[in-house]
Order: C-alpha cells, then structure tokens, then sequence
C-alpha cells in the first residue's frame, strides 16, 4: 500500500469530488456531506468513467397492498453516481450498485490528515 | 417396438394440458347472456370475431366443433392422453370497444364454461375470463369464482389489452386472484385481436404466416416488460404468472434484455428490488405451445435448460390448427431430461402452480 496526498482539505469542499492518476489509474475522490470516498474511474459494468458522472438523487417507490397505492419518492440527493455510459447507478456513500446484487465500484481507502487528502492504493 | 413404447410411456405419464380452447358458438353463447347483447348475439352481426384471413387454407386444415365436455373427453383426454385438461373459453375480450357488452360476455363465457363443461365432469378444470375494460367488475368475477373448486385460475387476453397490463388500474384484478390464491394467466392472439393491437401490422403483413409468427410474441413479451416495469410481481408475491402460447425460446431474451434496460434506467422501474430475470423465473411459467423446431433438435434442449425445468408448462392449444401433440414435447424431454425432470413439466410444475390435487 502506498499513500498519495490527493490535495489539500480545503480543496475539496462537500459537494465536490477531485479526480488525480495514482500510479497509472484514475482515481475519484469525492466529498459527501463531509465524509470522503473513493473510487477507481472504471464503472463495474462496460468500464466506462463512472466517476465522471453526474451525482444526484435517485426515484425509490414503495407499494400498500391494502390501498394499493404506489407511493414514489426523490431520495439520497448528492449521493448517487450515475455513469455517463449507460446509466447504471451507484451509491456512492458505500460504492454498491443499485440495480445488481454484489455490484461494487472498486474501493480505496481515504482519510484527511493534518490538513491533506490522502489515498491508499 | 421403439414406437409402442414411446406411446406406452406417453400413456403412462401424467399429462396436464394447460391451454385448451372452447369454440363456443355465437348462437350458444346467447343463452347464457342478458339483454340486450343476448339480442345482438342472435343476429347477423353478433361475433365479436372479425378475422379477414382463412386459418384453415381452403379447409384443408380441419376445424372441428369443440365446445362441450364431451369433445374435451373424447379429443383431449382420449385422443392426445392428457389426465388433466384445464381448459379456457377464448373469447378474447381484451379488445372490444364496447364496454358493457366485454363484460356481459365475460360472464356469459364463464357460465358456459361451468354449465356445459365443468359441472359435466369433475376431472375437467377451467380458467375465469376477464374483460380487463373493467378491473373492479373482473375483480368482483374473480371472487364469485374461486368459489367454484373446477376454477383454478384467471384468464385474460394480452393482444388488444389497452393499457397493457401491467398498468396500476388492473392491480385490483391481481389482488383478487392472489388472495383467492389463483393464479392468472395470460393469452395472446393473431387475427382479430392482433388486427387492433397492430393495426398497420395487420395491413402490412401479406400472409397469416407473417402475423402469425409476429402475434404472441409480440403480446406476450408486451405483456411481460409491462408486468415487470410496473412491478406487478412485486406487489402480488404470492401471485403467479402464466404465460400461454407463445412457446419458450423467446424468453431467455426478455430476461437479459429486460436485466439490461433495468440497470441502464432502474429508476424507471422503482418497485423492482433485484433484476427482472429473477422475478420471471420466481414468479411466471410459460407453457411449451408453440414448440419451437429448430433443425438441430439438440437446441430445444438447451432452451429448456436455459428457461429451467422450474418454470415449464405443456399445454397443447387443442383445437387450434397449430396445436401440439403431447408426443412433440415429449421426445424432447424423453431424449434429454430424466424421468423425475419430465414429471415435473407435465405434471408436476401445473398441478402445483393451479393447485389441483389428483
């Protein structure tokens, strides 16, 4: 494992997301309500630059089998990725595909220190 | 001796037909039908069947009568071997414009079906065709019947069906037949049906081979995209789905390209909780008619395996010109599948989705 200083604290405000090459690959940093993830740019699907893509919310509905009303709702905004190839989305608080079982992006671990972003690849 | 024995062991097998057609005579139906449509079913515009093609080629493909139970005796249960026919009344009411009249012939259907066949003989099942026009009034149907213990399922025509049926409207039809623990079956159509549901296709096409081959498939995989966008299977768990005449080979498509669609637009289809492969091959079967005839019969083989013991049906279409003989299914499971593996298709699997004890 090696640690790589990505950027300063400062430069990656909630909300935003940092993209660097670390030993060849492409790696995404992103800021989530103050808490960092990261993820390898290669979406699990057709290896497209997942961490290139838009993060949003996404439509989630639940069902009464009494009223037999559908119920739709906006949740998790700022939290899912969607690849800029085909769609799949992603949670990115945790890396797991919405849309497959067992799907993840490939993770990293990432913490800040002393002012710094830092990767472990 | 090879042949005697095939036939032995066709006779010798516990065979459940899922799909057999009444041809109920217009003039027949009137008597179990109020007024005023038992008027327009006497007259000379009283068939809801508008079919411009000859299915029979000049008559040389037969069209028997076959609209009582003793013809379900004599033909199916004797001629073809099948223990447990489950027979339908076709009367292909998804399509009609005139509401009213869809839903009084929905009942006069369903009190033919018991009259003149069920009450006849106790071996004899039956499916409840529903005029979707009116899911309240094909709900209400559905709770009357399931009283009736030859009643072991729902019955709706997919072609013509407008919305398709998936639609959140007819979950209320759904819902009755999951607590009357029936399950419901769906039935696509070529000729009149299609004539509505593909107007310019109907035109267009040349020959009834063409519609033909395009009818079911179309409705049926219609049908099953509508089922699972909506999240049909996921409302109603208990529910299965049966899906008549439209034979197997298509559905391992539908299952990966509805896996595919879904994971590019999941949140267009936000009920759905795994992909829509597993829903099809937890909730829905499919039955065997029309039986694809590859060149290699090898390939039927792995179609079936790819579709899964599991989810298999046979049914025959009987009287229908296309119909299939037990012995068409039958030399495949014969050739390829072990002896436990074909009880489960003809016997096993339908006895256990419709709950007929025998």
């Amino acid at each position: 494992m090696t640690e790589h200083v990505v950027c300063k604290e400062e430069e990656l405000e909630p909300g935003e997301r940092i993209l660097v090459e670390l030993e060849g690959r492409d790696i995404a940093v992103f800021n989530v309500d103050g808490e960092l993830y990261a993820y390898t740019n290669w979406c699990v699907h057709q290896a497209g630059p997942i961490c290139q893509g838009t993060l949003s919310g996404t439509r989630t509905a639940s069902f009464d089998s009494e009223t037999l009303e559908t119920t739709l709702k906006w949740e998790k905004e700022g939290e899912i990725l969607t690849c800029p190839w085909h769609g799949w989305e992603y949670d990115v608080t945790r890396g797991d595909c919405l849309s497959r079982a067992k799907i993840r992006l490939i993770t990293h671990d990432v913490r800040s220190s002393d002012g710094a972003v830092i990767v472990e690849i | 001796m090879g042949t005697s024995s095939y036939q032995d062991e066709i006779e010798s097998a516990t065979i459940v037909d899922t799909d057999i057609h009444l041809r109920v005579p217009t003039e027949e139906l009137a008597k179990y039908v109020d007024e005023p449509h038992k008027g327009y079913l006497k007259g000379p515009f009283g068939s809801t069947n508008d079919i411009i093609w000859d299915v029979t080629m000049g008559e040389k493909i037969q069209h028997k009568k076959f609209e009582t139970a003793e013809d379900v005796e004599r033909d199916v249960m004797g001629e073809l071997n099948v223990d447990v026919p489950i027979v339908n009344t076709f009367g292909k009411l998804s399509y009609l414009p005139q509401t009213d009249r869809a839903v009084e012939l929905m009942h006069g259907y369903n009190r033919y079906l018991l009259d003149r066949v069920l009450d006849r003989n106790d071996d004899i099942y039956g499916l409840a065709e529903i005029a979707p026009q009116k899911p309240d009034l094909a709900a209400e149907l559905i709770d009357d019947l399931a009283n009736e213990n030859q009643i072991v399922g729902v019955f709706a025509l997919t072609t013509g069906a407008y919305p398709p049926l998936g639609d959140e409207r007819y979950d209320i039809m759904y819902k009755a037949a999951e607590d009357n623990n029936l399950p419901f079956a769906f039935h696509a159509s070529a000729g009149s049906a299609f004539k509505h549901e593909f107007p310019r296709q109907h035109q267009g096409f040349e020959t009834w081979l063409e519609m033909h081959s395009m009818a079911h498939f179309w409705s049926q995989s219609m049908t099953l995209t509508s089922l699972i966008r909506n999240g049909t299977p996921v409302k109603f768990p208990d529910l299965d789905f049966v899906i008549l005449e439209s034979g197997l080979g298509w559905v391992p498509y539908m299952m990966y390209r509805l896996n595919k669609e879904y994971s590019m637009r999941r949140s267009e289809a936000p009920l759905l909780e795994r992909s829509p492969e597993s829903y099809i091959r937890d909730s829905f079967y499919f039955s065997s008619q029309p039986l694809g005839e590859p060149d290699n019969p090898q390939q039927m083989r792995q179609i079936i395996e790819l579709l899964g013991i599991d989810s298999i049906l046979f049914s025959s279409d009987y009287p229908h010109y296309d119909f299939d003989h037990p012995s068409a299914l039958y030399a495949h499971l014969r050739n390829h599948f072990e002896e436990e593996e074909r009880a489960q298709i003809l016997t096993d699997n339908p006895l256990s989705v419709y709950g007929i004890n025998i």
